[in-house]
């Protein structure tokens, strides 16, 4: 698992993106071997490294050490230019002039203030792609807004479809918007690089990040436009399906009080005898009359009410390897962290372990998508902010070693972030 | 016929599970002929809920329309052997669900196979779900009331994010071959659950750092900020999110909270998640007597990254999405028509096909037969 993948071999993406969506979405792309260029300034770093950066923070190297930024741009390699100054603006075009992509997620402003819209991008190459994802797309009168994953999740009308309907609207608890524009950024650049692979052509790519969490919310959508009224908020009660919720077990060891809960769903009537057979007594006085999805939906509160009856004597682990051994859609409600000591994904190598100068070894999720029974390998942790400045900039665009130097002394590349406003 | 960035391309699905027709959709969405090989009783999104009214049970489904317009169904019992061996071989991509075994990759096609775990020995007999995806990635334990029960999301949404992400995969090689970078067959795997991970593998390597991990904290309380949730206003739900000093001290501006914009416990997002109890019956109450339109368009044009929460019923008339024809139309085998979203993204030289025909259970099937 060492070499790194040729899928996109010959392929070079500009990465002017920042924080999560976009990054990740260059990360899937730079996994598959393009090569990804990943473009910040001094001052203008990707705020993922930090969003409250202070003289301090910078003394100890904060920006090497943000997970969250390490996470999303492995693979990938890191230049700094100024794009505020004309230098660093000729020399991003002359990135440009040599690449096939630029993928960006700024709100719609700040391209055009930077002098940097796609026209721009366009006469310096083109043929070149740019793949533009602010959340609210590119057209409209929304294009300039602005927005984090949470802000994507909220316009996308998603919190309406989950939760007690006694709540307020219910939100994923991640900043779920951000994922999700990560795969939809890498589907829509590979799409436009089919066309230019077939063709040469390059052209501009819309990438609408609240447009893109409608599929994953498709079942209210759908609920609203079929029937013509809203999709219900029931917390974990199923309109087809019971049992169908998360029930209290014992606490772990290691807690108080705290029930560890267990995430119990039954699609069929197979499932359900299984599940009787596993509980025992506990739901015996539910007859033969209740074989079926719906006689049980219509008493889901009292099956509901035993089955918690019976996991609160339960260790959760324990009752979910036999439920699922008994063809029961069955979880313990974890810890991400414990995903990193998971039989299965480690069987499948899912994480590989990266050494990172600032931060040691770390663990990185794999590409969900293996290739011959491997996954894809990681092999290059997150670059360093301006580590290949003299590889991208030198051996690429042709600076001289004194050319850099002149640069570097002007502010307009480094390898150390600045408070805004402190170039020299 | 097919015009689109992917015309050209041919796609199999053998799988017909709502993450192999996602993915193929985005395929079909740019052009590709997607064709859907299916069991005499067609494939079993057809049943799924809910329906649309006046078309025959198989083709009624309008997840499976949403899912499978402008895609061709054959039932492949119909096909003979050399049939099927042609349309298999002349395929760029063959989707699956990991039940069909013996549909190999073959000259330089991609096999995709999407499922809930891959393959591997742990959970080779577990039954997967969606909400068995988001207990194990972490996120169901965070979601709700501080007392439980935890939430599950509803819907498929850990399916879409697996097609999704086989599309990201299944793609990159279909380049890759055409690109001469792979000449053999390939075989691909997404496992649905580490699809999933993409929302916590950054926490994941945060705890392992840290030692600390997200608990629930109540419902639309998380790490790493606050203010951030959904709060009911006279005329309708804001979205809020103040991240950075600014944003904060902004949106301390708009509510007319000037006092706690320059507290210095506020100025980090930590330090307003510590003190959330306090602030958040302020926040309520004074958003409850204003416009959530208003406040909503003063704060981006402050940049503060507010948003309108929409019901159902106002998403398909907001201004945003209606300009940008967010939503479009397919029609259904009988006549029905039912408005849906779009593809989400758009390419401006070669745009995407707009709405489109859901196609009868094995309406395809006499194009294929040709021997």
């Amino acid at each position: 698992m060492t070499d790194r993948a040729t899928t996109l071999k010959g392929i070079r993406i500009v990465d002017l993106s920042m924080g999560w969506a976009g990054p990740l979405a260059a990360r899937h792309l730079a996994d598959m071997g393009a090569d990804v260029i990943k473009v910040e300034s001094c001052e203008r770093f990707d705020w993922w490294r930090s969003w409250e950066a202070t003289p301090e923070w910078i003394a100890d190297n904060g920006a090497e050490k943000s997970e969250r930024y390490n996470g999303v741009n492995r693979n990938k390699r890191n230049v700094t230019l100024d794009l505020e100054s004309a230098e660093g603006r000729e020399l991003f075009l002359q990135l440009v002039k040599k690449s096939n992509a630029v993928i960006e997620n700024f709100s719609g402003s700040v391209l055009p203030k930077l002098g940097l819209d796609y026209d721009t991008l366009k006469q310096a190459n083109k043929d070149i792609i740019l793949v533009s994802m602010p959340a609210f797309g590119t057209t409209g009168p929304w294009q300039k807004f602005r927005a984090y994953g949470s802000t994507v999740e909220q316009a996308s009308g998603l919190p309406h479809m989950n939760g007690f309907a006694e709540d307020l609207p219910t939100m994923q608890h991640v900043a779920y918007g951000d994922a999700v524009g990560g795969l939809n950024g890498a589907s829509a650049m590979l799409v436009a690089l089919r066309h230019q692979a077939r063709t040469g052509e390059g052209q501009r790519v819309d990438l609408s990040q609240v447009e893109g969490l409608f599929p994953l919310g498709i079942h209210g959508i759908l609920h609203q436009s079929a029937l013509d009224e809203a999709p219900p908020r029931n917390g974990n009660a199923h309109s087809e399906f019971a049992p169908h919720g998360v029930y209290p077990c014992l606490p772990d060891s290691d807690s108080d009080s705290e029930p560890t809960w267990l995430l119990v769903q039954v699609f069929d009537d197979n499932q359900w005898l299984a599940l009787k057979r596993v509980t025992g007594e506990a739901l015996a006085h539910f007859d033969k009359s209740y074989n079926s999805g719906p006689a049980r939906v219509s008493v889901a509160q009292q099956i509901d009410e035993a089955l918690a009856q019976w996991t609160s004597t339960q260790e959760a682990n324990s009752v979910a390897a036999v439920l699922q051994g008994a063809g029961i859609a069955a979880a313990v409600a974890r810890r991400a962290f414990d995903a990193l000591h998971d039989p299965h994904l480690n069987e499948r190598k899912f994480w590989q372990w990266q050494e990172r100068v600032f931060v040691g070894n770390q663990p990185n999720g794999s590409a969900a998508y293996q290739v011959n029974g491997q996954p894809i390998a990681i092999v290059n942790p997150a670059p360093t902010l301006g580590e290949h400045n003299t590889e991208v900039l030198g051996e690429l665009l042709g600076q001289t070693n004194a050319q850099l130097e002149a640069l570097e002394t002007k502010g307009i590349i480094g390898t150390k972030p600045r408070m805004p406003g402190t170039r020299s | 016929m097919f015009e689109g960035a992917l015309a050209g391309l041919r796609v199999v699905d053998i799988g017909g599970s709502v993450s192999t027709q996602y993915c193929a959709k985005l395929f079909a969405d740019h052009g590709a002929e997607v064709i859907n090989l299916e069991p005499p009783n067609g494939f079993a999104t057809r049943l799924l809920p809910p329906v649309v009214s006046n078309e025959h049970s198989s083709n009624a489904s309008a997840l499976h329309g949403w899912l499978n317009a402008n895609k061709r169904s054959v039932v492949a019992s119909a096909l003979n052997e050399v049939d099927i061996k042609r349309v298999l071989t002349s395929a760029a991509l063959l989707l699956d669900d990991g039940n069909n075994p013996g549909w190999l990759a073959t000259g330089v096609n991609v096999r995709s196979v999407i499922s809930w775990f891959g393959t591997g020995e742990s959970y080779a007999n577990y039954t997967g779900s969606d909400g068995v995806c988001f207990a194990m990635n972490g996120m169901l334990r965070t979601i709700g009331r501080i007392e439980g029960p935890p939430l599950i999301p509803t819907g498929y949404q850990a399916q879409i994010v697996g097609g999704n992400t086989a599309f990201i995969g299944s793609l990159g090689e279909v380049i890759a071959s055409e690109l001469g970078n792979r000449t053999e067959p390939v075989n691909l795997e997404t496992s649905i659950m580490e699809a999933m991970m993409c929302f916590t593998e950054v926490g994941v390597v945060g705890s392992y750092n840290s030692g600390l991990h997200a608990e629930r904290m109540g419902v639309n309380r998380f790490p790493p900020t606050y203010p951030m949730g959904v709060y009911p206003c006279k005329d309708g739900w804001l979205g809020v999110t103040a991240l950075t000093p600014s944003q904060w001290h902004s949106f301390c501006e708009l509510l007319d909270m000037q006092e706690f914009a320059d507290l210095p416990l506020f100025q980090t997002a930590v330090g307003r998640l510590e003190a959330a109890d306090i602030l958040e019956p302020m926040i309520q109450e004074k958003l409850l007597l204003l416009s959530a339109e208003d406040v909503f368009y003063r704060g981006q044009q402050q940049a503060v990254p507010l948003a309108r929460v929409p019901t159902m019923e106002e998403l398909f008339r907001v201004d945003q999405f209606v300009e940008r024809g967010a939503f479009t139309s397919i029609n259904f085998p009988a006549g029905t028509q039912l408005t849906v979203p779009g593809t989400p993204f758009r390419l401006f030289t070669t745009p995407p096909i707009a709405g489109g025909q859901v196609a009868a259970l094995g309406a395809h099937t006499g194009n294929y037969q040709n021997d």
